[in-house]
């Protein structure tokens, strides 16, 4: 029988996970987009997300601006480096047969900018205080912060104006059409570094608000990123490559065992674990664990 | 006269194979060219030329004088060139609906598409009834003529069919002649591709026989159709 | 086949005149000779993930799992006395090969089922995964692994690089001579088979799995046997010295800039990264990291097949 001090902690671990998870999901979302037009994992993806957070760091120190305000620059500037990058990084790569050209420039870059950042900010961790960061209320008697609940609504908009954008606007249309058959794509007259340069650029954003979530909850440093990046990758293995709801789900999920396993197991092993469902998932259910109907082409 | 559209001397590698020898070919507008020949002879490899899939390895295709060697698939179909792939090119995880809009992608296509979209419903009922449905959900001849119709949204100059019957039942079959007898009919130029020789020669003014990636003959469809050497060598064992 | 002669016989020259080398006065103490033995250690690393990479088109991001599984059993074997408390444990061959079969172990036991079901971007995820556990386990192996920390080994038993300097040459200029070998062997050419087409080559009775198993057990020896030689050179085992992604990412690196696929790349690619790597630790040691990540991007937009530029195609 769980008396009332061991529930009270089961929901607070199972709120952090959802918590956590939902920031891995984000990260998720943009990788699945990534990986569908483009069919690379772009391992570079959790160093944007810490870049992201030491801009959104460093907006907060310089100008006092309110973290949560800043997404409104971070998120467009995120998004126009996005295509950016496509354009001087990937483009030339991106029409090359062989993939493995565009996964190591992914290395490369995130090498590049995880210096960079240690380089400019120090490889010390760095966490943003606000007057609001210790405020929390309670649900069923557990404490949660309200930096903590604000990331998760973050995570749950940008997943769902992602959403929206693929199925309601033509060239979300075009995203997906193009993540499905390439070549069909364009005998639409889809250009297909348009549609590449599209799902960068939304993949930055993302960052760009996962970026904001993360600096507003947890302390980060410049290395964090890759790690990060791995997560989500799991997240999406779980949730099944091109299913953006799926990636999201994947990331909740991949929260909820990290924080399961550090309680019940250690902190350290949680890590290990994750890889190991990891290394299950891809070997067993590559489709992931959120596909219903599934279609190879 | 210039032809809409010119094969000159065209010779095409897929990888490291070459599927194509000095082809050279015309279609003339309001025509219908069938391009025919046994599996492998190299038919789809020239239209995945044409559209700007494949990058030929000498040779010139002129679309309305103009050169489309070098210029990518898209700004292609932007040009007016609209082809249906071998195996349809369907986007399965997307709806009937969605398919057909993607067929307006283009800009200068998409004012029209409410009276496309309205065309298309009164050549395929049908897909009127499923455009809600996923298109992977549709059936072999379902597919065919979402594929077809989101092909005519764009309005085409010329419209490339590649094997339009493959996997299709006769009477499916005998519909689909149907209907590239009233496209040409409303005036649609069109290239088709058929392993189906004796209804390809039919349906077309026009035809290219392949052979191993060159064209072994050419001429009148209707002469092709009375060929002795076309009858015994690809319709033969049918009669 | 007179190219190819001259550069062997070059290559011979340049190797036994390395080879001297030590016995020069004073050389040994010179930094030079520091970044030779540095080139040395590149060059195996390099031409071991090449042999997966290059010849199965297969990228291998767990690498820095092998190095330090190789080093970590040297440190183990030593500081335990695994051989009797009599054995001779710095620069003892047999600690060496074992140092290389666990690796090479490890490879076999997670190659067999990622090798068999992932293919591209999924294993290359896959190893990544088992690096990080590899990691993962070290930092939480408690007193046996000595945690975050590591393990330390008697440095006082160090008096000059020079056997370092030999052992590095030894297996750069063998694994380079092996590799050429293997191209011109029936493995080689199932390799760059699978690599070229492997539905052609599986269809042809080439046994895939078979060949990419070797490749990746073999590249992993080889880095095992690096891990271990860098390890009677720090004389501290760690998880951040050895089971750093750095250990996946400069093989990479190197192959990479050489010419991944290229008997000389690595070699020409090790050769290159020492000297960018050294003289950018000199003039701005804080700025070294931020121009590999650089040199990787560079390299990949400009010169995509790297400094050797040709690749070999089966036979030359």
């Amino acid at each position: 029988m769980l008396d009332i001090l061991s529930v009270r902690l089961v929901v607070e671990i199972f709120i952090n996970g959802v918590l956590f998870g939902a920031m891995y999901g984000v990260a998720a979302v943009g990788l699945s987009l990534i990986f569908g037009t483009m069919r690379i994992i772009f391992i570079a993806q959790g160093t944007i997300i810490v870049l992201a957070a030491y801009v959104v760091y460093w907006l907060f120190n310089t100008f006092g601006l309110d973290p949560y305000l800043s997404l409104v620059v971070v998120a467009p500037l995120a998004f126009a480096t996005g295509a950016t990058t496509y354009r001087f990084l990937f483009r030339k790569a991106a029409a090359m047969a062989d993939k493995n050209t565009s996964l190591l420039i992914a290395v490369g870059l995130m090498f590049l900018v995880q210096n960079v950042i240690s380089f400019v900010w120090t490889p010390n961790p760095k966490s943003i205080i606000t007057s609001y960061t210790a405020v929390g209320f309670e649900v069923f008697g557990s404490r949660i912060s309200v930096t903590r609940s604000i990331s998760l609504v973050i995570a749950l908009a940008a997943t769902a104006a992602v959403v929206l954008f693929l199925r309601r606007t033509l060239v979300g249309k075009a995203v997906r059409a193009a993540s499905e058959n390439m070549q069909a794509a364009m005998l639409m007259g889809i250009d297909p570094h348009r549609v590449n340069a599209i799902a960068f650029a939304i993949g930055f954003a993302l960052a760009g608000a996962a970026g904001v979530a993360l600096a507003t909850t947890y302390p980060f440093d410049p290395y964090y990123g890759f790690s990060f990046a791995l997560k989500a990758l799991i997240a999406l293995a779980l949730g099944g490559i091109g299913n953006v709801v799926g990636a999201l789900l994947g990331g909740i999920l991949l929260g909820l065992i990290e924080s399961f396993s550090s309680f019940f197991i250690s902190a350290g092993w949680a890590d290990a674990i994750a890889y190991a469902v990891f290394l299950l998932v891809l070997m067993f259910r590559p489709e992931g664990l959120f596909a219903t109907s599934f279609k190879k082409a | 006269m210039n032809h809409l559209l010119e094969i000159k001397d065209l010779s095409v590698a897929y990888g490291d194979v070459q599927a194509l020898w000095d082809v050279s070919a015309h279609v003339d507008e309001g025509t219908v060219v069938s391009v025919v020949g046994a599996n492998g002879a190299g038919k789809s490899t020239l239209m995945r030329a044409i559209s700007g899939l494949l990058e030929p390895l000498s040779g010139d295709i002129l679309f309305r004088g103009e050169t489309l060697v070098g210029v990518p698939a898209q700004e292609i179909t932007a040009r007016g060139i609209s082809h249906v792939p071998e195996g349809r090119g369907l986007f399965t995880q997307l709806t009937v609906q969605e398919n057909l809009e993607l067929g307006a992608y283009l800009a200068h296509v998409r004012p029209h598409f409410a009276a496309s979209l309205d065309h298309v419903f009164t050549l395929f009922p049908k897909l009127k009834e499923r455009r809600g449905q996923k298109a992977g959900s549709l059936s072999g001849g379902e597919q065919q003529m979402l594929a077809i119709g989101r092909a005519l949204i764009a309005r085409p100059k010329l419209l490339i069919l590649d094997e339009p019957s493959l996997g299709l039942s006769p009477l499916v079959v005998r519909q689909m002649f149907e209907l590239i007898a009233r496209l040409h009919d409303e005036g649609v130029t069109l290239l088709l591709v058929e392993q189906n020789i004796r209804q390809a020669l039919k349906a077309a003014d026009r035809a290219y026989v392949l052979q191993t990636g060159h064209v072994a003959m050419q001429g009148e469809a209707a002469a092709l159709l009375e060929n002795p050497q076309v009858q015994k060598t690809y319709m033969g064992a049918l009669d | 086949m007179t190219r190819e002669k001259r550069i062997i016989g070059l290559s011979a020259i340049i190797v036994a005149a390395l080879a001297l080398l030590p016995f020069v006065p004073g050389a040994a103490d010179s930094y030079l000779f520091f970044l030779l033995y540095l080139f040395f250690l590149y060059t195996i690393i390099g031409q071991a993930w090449n042999l997966v990479a290059g010849y199965t088109g297969q990228i291998s991001l767990g690498q820095h799992a092998f190095f330090g599984l190789g080093a970590y059993t040297a440190a183990l074997v030593w500081s335990r006395g695994l051989f009797g408390a009599e054995h001779v444990y710095y620069f003892d061959p047999l600690t060496l090969i074992a140092s290389g079969l666990v690796a090479a172990a490890f490879a076999l036991v997670i190659g067999f089922p990622l090798l068999s079901k992932l293919r591209g971007d999924y294993f290359a995820l896959g190893t990544l995964g088992f690096g990080e556990i590899v990691r993962v386990a070290f930092v939480k192996g408690g007193s046996y692994t000595g945690g975050p920390f590591g393990i330390v080994l008697p440095s006082s038993l160090y008096e000059s690089l020079r056997p370092h300097y030999w052992l590095g040459l030894g297996l750069a200029a063998g694994l380079t001579l092996l590799i050429f070998w293997i191209r011109r062997s029936s493995l080689g050419l199932a390799l760059v088979a699978i690599r070229d087409d492997e539905m052609a080559a599986s269809s042809n009775g080439v046994n895939v799995l078979k060949y990419k198993l070797v490749a990746f057990a073999l590249g992993a020896f080889f880095t095992g046997m690096a891990g271990c030689l860098q390890a009677y050179y720090l004389f501290h085992v760690s998880p951040e010295g050895f089971l750093n992604l750095n250990w996946t990412l400069y093989p990479i690196l190197i192959a990479v800039i050489g010419g991944s696929g290229t008997v000389l790349g690595p070699v020409i690619g090790a050769l290159a990264v020492t000297v960018v790597f050294s003289y950018a630790n000199i003039f701005f040691p804080e700025l070294h990291p931020i121009f590999s990540g650089l040199a990787i991007i560079l390299v990949m937009l400009f010169m995509p097949n790297g400094i050797m530029r040709l690749r070999f195609r089966g036979r030359a």
